[in-house]
Formats: structure tokens, C-alpha cells, sequence
């Protein structure tokens, strides 16, 4: 607890900027809570909101597979094999959104597919968020050796184009949905050790940092109790839109055939499958895909928001 | 400038020295033995397998395996497929045109619509058309890239039949031999009517495929670095001065605005390699992203070895000269002293 008091200054005066930035109304008033001030700012941005519900709708949708999916996603119907959507002339409200090659539901697949992708996207944000926190951190607070091998390593990892690497890994350890969400993880790491070490490199020349070394608290409480919470703004960031990322590259994989492995209804490789329909039957190759989109672009705007509300020195590019 | 080309140079070394380390390691830990791979189903005698792991110095100790790996490297050599017994630098070189092509191509659509639909957005702040334009950038910019060549394959391609939909030139019509390897070029060296036209037609879905990512990022960029030179104090002069708007915009404003966007032009080197391999592996474009997957699905481990590292070493290389040329176009930042 002593602790927060020692923090609190730099966190606030994040916090103020964030607010003035976004001129609220709120100024004459008492000033508000650290989370009402969050949302004033976050809701100011509109494609955020948007993005937020929309994300929110996936996700429930992705918890809830089981019970709102109208099939099982591996179920093959061979009587109905290609059914159009229910739009189309030749379609039924049983297929609401058709049927693949096997006579497999689209609706049904693409929902148990929010839940691979997003449980990809969210192993690979959190391990990274982790060991990125860990690494980075140890590399600020450690010696020249120390710190050089992590730096090098990870320049090493940031050299090799993202998907190229992941590739390479993904022929090392075999196709499968476990070694995705390594690769990716690997491919996405270096960015949070980056940026953990820079945050925590400026935070350590500040005086809460001196004043709690001279009080004599133990290096890994000073690294990671002192000064973590005030580095998280941008790591919050960076594993937001981590998670599109992730999802993005998850799919790029899986399309390619190194990623999850039919028949699981991963939206990369239910678009692997699909390449041969492109010419017969268009629903199958254009739904996964347009659900891979709208989850990127929902988890992108929201993204854009956080970053607005939570840290207003980062550059919107 | 030489010194601090030296240095950066330099720098790179230790990469690369860990590079060779992480394809070598790599490779030595994929399952499935190469041999086998080479000798095929039918299996040979134990003579030949001996032989045969001599011949690729597999008999030898690991440390030997990496010396010898290096040594072979800093000669040029970058392994022979195990497949078709061809020098991988000899394929990589021969199918590098064709990515290279490609890559020019998207860079180049996406900054010819990317910079001047960010400088419009960026002189119109806060109209339909600034909102139009940053919601598609973010659309662009999430786009997953091969559902995106599918889709332009289907609709555009199949569905309308405005374009080819694979490949860099028809085969059948025309057949000519690759001079340069750029297909632009050597279809007009061929002197063969229509073949330019009809390697153009190839290049378009591709193209746009590839260009679609760096278009967003460009057009985003380019508004808002060019929003920052909007309020700066020479701006103003020259609008007070009373200079035309394509002339303040076009010239005062956009020439500044631009080193940023220049930046990020060569930084997206990496991600133009990565998004060739998509692009490639839909179009059926026979450039080295299709040769690196199919070399997977082969097994043909060292090209994929050699493929890893050729391309890394050339993503390096354009962003050392990418930091050089910022130099040269921003004469704040000079490098060295």
C-alpha cells in the first residue's frame, strides 16, 4: 500500500493529461474518479465504443459456443452439402449461413471459431505480456552482459520479417495449434521486451525510484512492485492490439496450412479448405474471412481508444 | 557518413552471427531425417545411407557441422536443395526478381494513393471525407491479406474476368526468356505484341493485395504527420503570403510531412516480405515467398534454411540504407560527426 502513495504522482499526472487532452466538461466540477476520467476519455472516441461492443458481442458469443451454436461445428450433414445461405433463393433457416464441403454449418463453425481464435490471440497477449514484463524488466534493472543478451536476442527475433519467423518455427515444431500460439508468441515478444525496458529505463532515473532504493527495498520488489505499475499505460496498449495481431498472423498460419489442423474450426484454416469453392460457392470463402476482419478491426478501434485514454504521450500513427 | 556507415554496418554483424546460429539450430531440430527424405520410400543400402550422410557432413560433430556451415556461408554458399540438387542461392536468386517485382509494384500503389488521400484528409480535418478515410485505413490496416486476394480472385477475377487470376503472364500466348527477370521489362524486351499488357494485367490483383496494408499505414501516417506541419509557424507564412493551396499544401507542407512517411516506407520492408508469401502462395506468383512454403511442404530443409537467411540479411540491409537516406532527406539528423 505504501507503495501506491509512492506511485501515485506519476499515475495521476498521466491521468490529467489524458483528461485535458480530451477536454471534459468535468473540470469545473469535483474531479472524478480515476475510472470515470478513463471512460470520459475512452467513450469520446466513438470507433472505440463501436469497437468495444462489437468485440464484447464476439466474445460472448465465443464463451457461449456451445449453447448458441445451432450445430456441432464438426458435424458433417451429407445430405446437405454446400447449401447456400438462408438469402439466397436456394437457402433454409436451417443453414442460416449456409453449409461448407462436407455439409459442415457455417454459423456454427464460425462461432466455435471466435473461441479459437480469440483463445490464440489471448495465450499469445498474456504469455508475451508476462515474459515481456519479466524480460524486459530484467534487462533494465541487470548489468551491461545481462542486458545486452536480451537486447541482442530480441533484435535477432525483430530482424527475421514476423510471419517468415513464425514459419521457420512452425516447420521446426509441426503444424498444430499449441506451436501457433508459440510462434506467434515469439514473433510478437521482442516488441513488449522493448518496450517494458525503455518505460522502466525512464522511469528509473525519476526520484519515487531513488527515494524507494534508498529506503532499501529488495530489487525484485523495486522492479516489479515499484516500478512495473508505472510502465503498465503502454504495455495495456501494446498487448491490445497485441491480440489482433496475434489473430491475424493465427490465421495467416493456419490458412497456409501450419497452423491449427482441419477439422478444427480455426477461421484461417476453414479459408485453406474453402480456396477450391472460389468459382461455385462464394459463402464459404467469404464468411471466415469477413469474421476474421471484423473481430481485427472491433479489437483495432478499441485499441486506438485505450491508447487516446490511457496514454495520451503516444503518438496516434 | 562513411564512419557511421561503417559502424552501422558493424552492428549488424553480431545479428547475423546469431542468425546463422538460429537457422543452423533450427534446422538440426526439425523431426524426420533428411536422408530419408532424399532416398524416398523404397529405402537404399546401408552403404549409400553412409555415403550420403557423409556427402552432407552429417557424420560429423555438431560444432563442426555450424564452423563448416559458416565457412560455406561467408563463401556464398547457402547449401543445396535436397530436393532438386540445385544451389539455393542459384533458386533464391532466380525467383528473387519476381518478389522484388511484386513488392515494387505494392509500395508503389500504396504511396501514390496513400500520400495524396492523407494530405487531402489532412486539409479537410474532421469532414465525411477525413472520417471515410481513417475508418478505411483501419479496415486496410486489419485486413486479413490472403481472404482479401481470395476475394478480389473471386469477384474481380472469376465472377468479372477483368484480370488473370494466377500467375505472371499467360504461358500459352507468350514464351520468351527471362532476361532480367522483371517481367515489366523483359515482356517489352521480347518485343512480342501484348505481352507488356498482358504481364500489367497479371500484376494488378497482386499488387493491390500486397499494397493494401502499406496503404493504410501510409495514409494514416501522412495525414497525421502532415497534420503536425499544418500548424507550424512556415506554414502559415506562406499561406499569409498568399500563396496558392497547392502550393502551400503541395510544396511548404507536404515536403516536411513526408520524412516520416519515408521512414515507414522503408520499415515496412519486413512486412512487404511477409505479406509476399500470402500474396504469392494465392496468386501463384513464382517468387521466393511461394519457393519458402513450398519448400516446407518438400522438406527441403535447407532451402528454407538458406531462404530464412537471405531474406533476413536483405530486410537488414534496406533498413541500414533506410536510416542513411533519412539522414540525407533530414538534414536535422546527420549521422556522425
Amino acid at each position: 500500500m505504501d507503495n501506491d502513495r509512492r506511485s501515485a504522482p506519476v499515475i495521476s499526472a498521466g491521468r490529467a493529461a489524458a483528461a485535458s487532452a480530451s477536454v471534459t466538461n468535468a473540470s469545473k466540477q469535483a474531479p472524478p474518479s480515476s475510472l470515470m476520467a478513463f471512460w470520459a476519455s475512452f467513450s469520446e472516441n466513438k470507433g472505440a465504443v463501436i469497437g468495444l461492443v462489437v468485440l464484447s458481442v464476439i466474445v460472448l458469443l465465443a464463451i457461449l459456443a456451445d449453447v448458441v451454436a445451432p450445430h456441432p461445428p464438426l458435424e458433417q450433414y451429407r445430405d446437405f452439402v454446400r447449401v447456400p445461405p438462408v438469402w439466397d433463393a436456394d437457402g433454409t433457416w436451417r443453414f442460416v449461413l449456409g453449409t461448407d464441403g462436407l455439409g459442415r454449418d457455417m454459423l456454427s463453425r464460425l462461432i466455435h471459431g471466435a473461441r479459437v481464435s480469440l483463445f490464440i490471440g489471448l495465450m499469445v497477449m498474456s504469455v508475451s505480456f508476462v515474459l515481456g514484463a519479466v524480460l524486459g524488466l530484467v534487462s533494465a534493472f541487470s548489468n551491461s552482459l545481462i542486458d545486452t543478451v536480451i537486447s541482442r536476442v530480441m533484435d535477432l527475433l525483430m530482424s527475421v520479417p514476423g510471419l517468415v519467423l513464425a514459419i521457420l518455427i512452425v516447420a521446426v515444431l509441426g503444424p498444430s495449434q499449441t506451436n501457433t500460439i508459440i510462434a506467434v508468441t515469439v514473433v510478437f515478444l521482442p516488441r513488449y521486451v522493448r518496450l517494458v525496458r525503455a518505460s522502466a529505463l525512464a522511469e528509473m532515473s525519476k526520484d519515487y525510484v531513488t527515494s524507494a532504493r534508498m529506503i532499501g527495498v529488495s530489487k525484485p520488489y523495486l522492479m516489479f512492485v515499484t516500478v512495473l505499475p508505472n510502465c503498465l499505460a503502454p504495455l495495456i496498449v501494446q498487448s491490445a492490439l497485441g491480440v489482433s495481431e496475434a489473430i491475424l498472423e493465427a490465421a495467416a498460419l493456419g490458412f497456409l496450412g501450419l497452423g491449427a489442423q482441419p477439422p478444427t474450426p480455426e477461421w484461417g484454416t476453414m479459408l485453406a479448405d474453402a480456396r477450391e469453392f472460389i468459382r461455385s460457392n462464394p459463402w464459404i470463402v467469404t464468411l471466415p474471412g469477413l469474421a476474421i476482419l471484423i473481430t481485427v478491426v472491433s479489437i483495432n478501434l478499441m485499441g486506438d481508444g485505450l491508447r487516446d485514454a490511457l496514454d495520451p504521450k503516444m503518438q496516434r500513427s | 557518413m562513411l564512419p557511421y556507415l561503417l559502424k552501422r554496418l558493424a552492428l549488424t554483424v553480431p545479428t547475423f552471427v546469431a542468425l546463422m546460429f538460429l537457422t543452423f539450430v533450427a534446422i538440426r531440430l526439425v523431426p524426420g531425417d533428411p536422408v530419408e527424405v532424399r532416398t524416398g520410400e523404397r529405402g537404399i543400402s546401408a552403404e549409400r545411407l553412409a555415403q550420403f550422410r557423409h556427402e552432407l557432413g552429417l557424420d560429423q560433430p555438431v560444432w563442426k557441422q555450424f564452423a563448416d556451415y559458416v565457412w560455406a556461408l561467408l563463401h556464398g554458399d547457402f547449401g543445396t536443395s535436397v530436393v532438386t540438387n540445385e544451389k539455393v542461392l542459384t533458386e533464391f536468386a532466380a525467383l528473387f526478381p519476381a518478389t522484388v517485382e511484386l513488392s515494387f509494384c505494392a509500395m508503389l500503389f500504396a504511396v501514390l494513393i496513400g500520400v495524396p488521400a492523407g494530405t487531402f484528409a489532412a486539409v479537410k480535418r474532421g469532414s465525411w471525407y477525413d472520417q471515410t478515410l481513417m475508418g478505411l485505413s483501419v479496415t486496410g490496416f486489419s485486413m486479413p491479406i490472403f481472404w482479401w486476394g481470395l476475394l478480389l480472385q473471386m469477384y474481380i477475377g472469376a465472377r468479372l474476368g477483368w484480370t488473370p487470376t494466377s500467375a505472371r503472364i499467360d504461358p500459352i500466348k507468350y514464351y520468351f526468356e527471362a532476361k532480367t527477370g522483371f517481367m515489366l521489362i523483359d515482356s517489352v524486351l521480347s518485343g512480342q505484341a501484348g505481352a507488356f499488357k498482358d504481364a500489367v494485367r497479371h500484376l494488378i490483383l497482386p499488387t493491390i493485395v500486397l499494397g493494401t496494408i502499406p496503404l493504410a499505414i501510409i495514409a494514416r501516417m501522412t495525414r497525421s504527420s502532415m497534420l503536425e506541419v499544418l500548424s507550424e509557424d512556415y506554414v502559415r507564412t506562406a499561406r499569409a503570403k498568399g500563396l496558392a493551396p497547392v502550393r502551400v499544401f503541395g510544396l511548404h507542407a507536404l515536403r516536411n510531412a513526408l520524412i516520416p512517411v519515408i521512414t515507414v516506407i522503408g520499415l515496412s520492408v519486413g512486412g512487404l516480405m511477409a505479406g509476399a508469401v500470402l500474396t504469392e502462395t494465392i496468386f501463384s506468383w513464382p517468387g521466393v515467398g511461394k519457393w519458402l512454403i513450398e519448400s516446407i511442404g518438400r522438406r527441403d530443409y535447407p532451402a528454407l534454411q538458406g531462404g530464412v537467411l537471405l531474406i533476413s540479411a536483405i530486410v537488414i540491409f534496406v533498413n541500414v540504407a533506410v536510416d542513411l537516406l533519412y539522414g540525407v532527406i533530414n538534414p536535422r539528423i546527420r549521422h556522425g560527426q
